[in-house]
């Protein structure tokens, strides 16, 4: 096989070189079409075949109809018949890493057809993603005419960020190359996207999820069996997969980058180095910025080397900024900042303004840690602490408050909303006046032990 | 016999639509729908508290007698819907293309609240032998925009089931669904009937309560009979005779009663303090942030402090309020609203 031939070669990325090429060696990942769960790989291939045959039914059906037309007016001429777009396409949705890409290609490889891979994402024009769909979709090389050559499986890769997402011109787009297709065309996507929708509505959407654990700790100690590592425990790998959620290119990605990376470092210390990176990295950068910086250019070199989220890194601002900021004006200053910086990055957010990005910086950043007008860099150790508080802005109960809900809801029909900012408020202080109340009131709503301690 | 009842505002909930407390012209009304078996959509209007979902619940009970059961929903329009119920919307979403007007040939999809909630019982035909199915939907102008889709669903399936809204504001709602309505305005109590429930339940309880008592108790209330009977049953806990100075005390409910503390906390100009009992109460009482701020705003109206104060931090409040709008992240607003009333404690 052809895979033995390149195992000496390093180069090759392990994602690639331990690519089931079959669907019997793969780990097939569970695949749900609403609610329902199917066999993917039977889907697939049935998808495959099925189209192939309606091609050709349609395609004699068309040649009769032409045949028809030639010998007839225009006003008897006949439509050709086409394709019906849940039998053209269709989709794969599942975060990454999870198997999509694979089993496009093991299904191509069991019944002996080729994959024509193109990336939705990639084309920024609307005009040059028309022309590589319609080269894609309808190709027939001369030598498909001269050679009788394998049949082609066309996958579509990242169709969420297909140009035109955010404003609707990408589903129109979608449907009229699934119309006019040759091949198949098995379509993937990494999330639900609202403006898809109507495309969702046409063809077929399998929601795939990822292998458990357990499964790609398997296939993870089979791959360093075969390459020789024998430094890695069971706890490293399964410090690897938790690390990695569910995404399978990332552990093996990992495993190779371990194995590969510096020989006179333990390898252990490699692996929690891919833990703590982060938040030991957010420790030292949120104590530089409020200790160290003394400029607003500073502030700018400081947040541009590290690479933290700044979805995240502005909430650490916020829990940690009273621990460094002590006086009263300062504080307000330095939220006034924040609050804009908040303020702008929603804007951003919702209106795609991706220009405004720098302002959402400086503010978050340096207008915060430069509200105060006395800093020390040997000011000494101070706390910082995890942004552990959400909130939502939803209301949402927790299982315990939901439960004393809907006992309190079978007795009184008020709302989830009523029942938990007055009716138990109420209850409450009822409560409280007297054990005999306590005792009168659980018994009626027949709560038990747990429900009881939310009304004291 | 059943268990006692611990709870006095449960106990005398009335039962049939006699027994509502007053408000004898909508009762009238009312019955006069009763008898001729028939009546279009109805909008109910009042303050919060009046007994509206009471008085709709109890007509929607009278009028379909013993199919009540599975021919009416009471449906909240302000509770969000639960994760699993979001799931079900997006797998089962479909397109409606019903045409009319200027939406002819558009393809539209309904909002998730409708899908899930208000659709699958009013395509259900009526079973029995009642005329039509009663949905009562409550809280409706906090559907905002999805109103529009309420206008096609009653006129699609208004033969099948006719629709009781009701809401707080009518400014809020739109005018096509106003001119499909017959307009409820619900009042609340007046003074004598308010004084004879008042009366009837201190009697059934054993109380000693004065007239002069009861006056004190139908303004503190507002004429909210629900509250009132929470209050009753507050000031009844220590045995002795019910006097004004022990309304007063329970009269504070406990949520503004945190508020008040938190803004005098910021008064002080603890700011971390200030932060975490904020937290606490946002996550206690599920307060959105715009409530929070509601809130806020209300008990700073009776905090003593000079008009041009009071102007300066309802500003600040506003200006919070605005910008949690388009933020994305509530808490900082809260905390920015916070430290800004700390420092403004330097100047009091």
């Amino acid at each position: 096989m052809i895979y033995l031939a390149i195992r000496s070669n390093e180069k090759i990325p392990w994602v690639e070189k331990y690519r089931p090429t079959s669907i019997k060696d793969m780990a097939l990942p569970v695949a749900k079409v609403g609610r329902q769960k199917v066999n993917l790989a039977e889907e697939l291939r049935q998808f495959v075949l099925d189209f192939f045959k309606e091609k050709r039914n349609l395609n004699e059906a068309n040649q009769k109809i032409r045949a028809y037309n030639r010998s007839h007016e225009e006003k008897e001429h006949k439509e050709e018949l086409k394709l019906g777009l849940e039998k053209a396409a269709i989709l794969l949705e599942g975060p990454p890493g999870v198997g999509k890409t694979t089993i496009a290609y093991a299904l191509a490889n069991d019944l002996n057809m080729e994959v024509i891979e193109t990336n939705a994402s990639d084309i920024r024009t609307k005009a040059a993603l028309e022309s590589k769909l319609r080269e894609t979709t309808k190709s027939r090389g001369i030598m498909d005419f001269v050679v009788q050559s394998k049949k082609k499986i066309i996958l579509i890769d990242e169709i969420d960020g297909i140009y035109g997402v955010t404003d609707r011109g990408a589903v129109p787009t979608i449907l009229k190359l699934i119309e006019n297709t040759q091949f198949p065309i098995i379509m993937c996507s990494n999330e639900y996207k609202q403006s898809l929708q109507s495309l969702y509505n046409k063809i077929r959407k399998f929601e795939v999820d990822s292998l458990t654990n357990e499964e790609m700790l398997k296939i993870a100690r089979k791959i360093i069996s075969k390459e020789k590592i024998s430094n890695l425990s069971v706890n490293d790998l399964n410090l690897i997969i938790n690390k990695n959620d569910g995404d399978l290119r990332g552990v093996i990605n990992d495993l190779q980058g371990i194995s590969q990376g510096s020989s006179d470092k333990d390898s252990k210390d490699l692996i929690l180095k891919l833990n703590r990176d982060s938040t030991e990295e957010i420790f030292a950068l949120i104590s530089d910025l409020f200790q160290k910086v003394n400029s607003l250019k500073e502030a700018r070199d400081l947040t541009n080397k590290s690479d933290v989220d700044y979805n995240f890194l502005y909430k650490w601002v916020n829990e940690n900024l009273t621990s460094f900021i002590k006086r009263n004006n300062e504080i307000a200053n330095a939220f006034e900042n924040l609050s804009l910086a908040d303020e702008i990055f929603g804007r951003i957010r919702k209106n795609q303004y991706w220009s405004l990005l720098p302002y959402f910086y400086d503010l978050f950043a340096g207008g915060v840690v430069l509200s105060r007008k006395i800093r020390s860099s040997d000011e000494g150790y101070r706390r910082i602490v995890f942004p552990r508080y959400t909130s939502t802005g939803f209301f949402s109960l927790s299982i315990n408050e939901k439960s004393i809900v809907e006992k309190i809801q079978k007795k009184y029909k008020i709302s989830d909303i009523e029942v938990v900012q007055e009716f138990i408020p109420f209850l409450r202080v009822l409560c409280n006046s007297s054990r005999k109340q306590l005792g009168n009131v659980s018994n009626w709503f027949e709560l038990d032990a747990k429900e009881k301690k939310i009304l004291k | 016999m059943i268990s006692e009842i611990p709870i006095w505002r449960i106990k005398y909930l009335p039962k049939t639509l006699n027994e509502v407390c007053g408000r004898a012209s909508v009762k009238n009304r009312l019955k006069e729908a009763i008898n001729q078996r028939n009546f279009p959509h109805l909008l109910f209007v009042g303050v919060e508290g009046i007994g509206k979902t009471t008085i709709a619940n109890l007509f929607a009970e009278e009028f379909l007698g013993s199919y009540y059961d599975a021919n009416s929903k009471l449906v909240h329009a302000n509770v969000p819907l639960s994760d699993e119920e979001m799931k079900l919307a997006r797998s089962e979403a479909y397109v409606s293309t019903n045409k009319l007007g200027s939406l002819a040939g558009k393809k539209i999809t309904t909002p998730a609240f409708i899908q899930v909630k208000i659709k699958p019982f009013i395509q259900l035909k009526v079973l029995g032998n009642a005329p039509f199915k009663i949905l009562i939907v409550k809280s409706f102008d906090s559907l905002a925009s999805n109103q529009q889709a309420f206008r096609r669903l009653m006129e699609i399936y208004g033969t099948n089931c006719r629709m009781i809204l009701i809401t707080t504001n009518i400014s809020k709602i739109i005018d096509p669904i106003m001119s499909r309505c017959q307009i409820f305005l619900i009042p609340p109590v007046n003074f004598s009937s308010f004084k004879e429930l008042i009366k009837t339940i201190a009697q059934k309880e054993s109380l000693k309560i004065e007239d002069g008592i009861i006056e004190i108790l139908y303004k503190i209330s507002e004429g909210k009979i629900a509250h009132a009977i929470d209050l009753l049953q507050l000031s009844s806990i220590s045995g002795d005779a019910i006097d004004s100075e022990t309304l007063y005390e329970n009269s504070i409910s406990p949520k503004n009663e945190m508020v008040r503390a938190l803004l005098l906390m910021c008064f002080k100009g603890n700011f971390p303090k200030a932060r975490e009992l904020s937290r606490k109460i946002q996550t206690s009482y599920k307060f959105t942030s715009q409530e929070m701020f509601q809130v806020m705003l209300s008990e700073l109206e009776k905090i003593p402090i000079s008009r041009y104060t009071r102007t300066e931090l309802i500003n600040l409040i506003a200006e919070s309020d605005f910008r949690a709008i388009d933020g994305r992240d509530t808490d900082i607003q809260v905390s920015n609203l916070l430290a800004k009333l700390c420092s403004f404690s330097e100047y009091l």
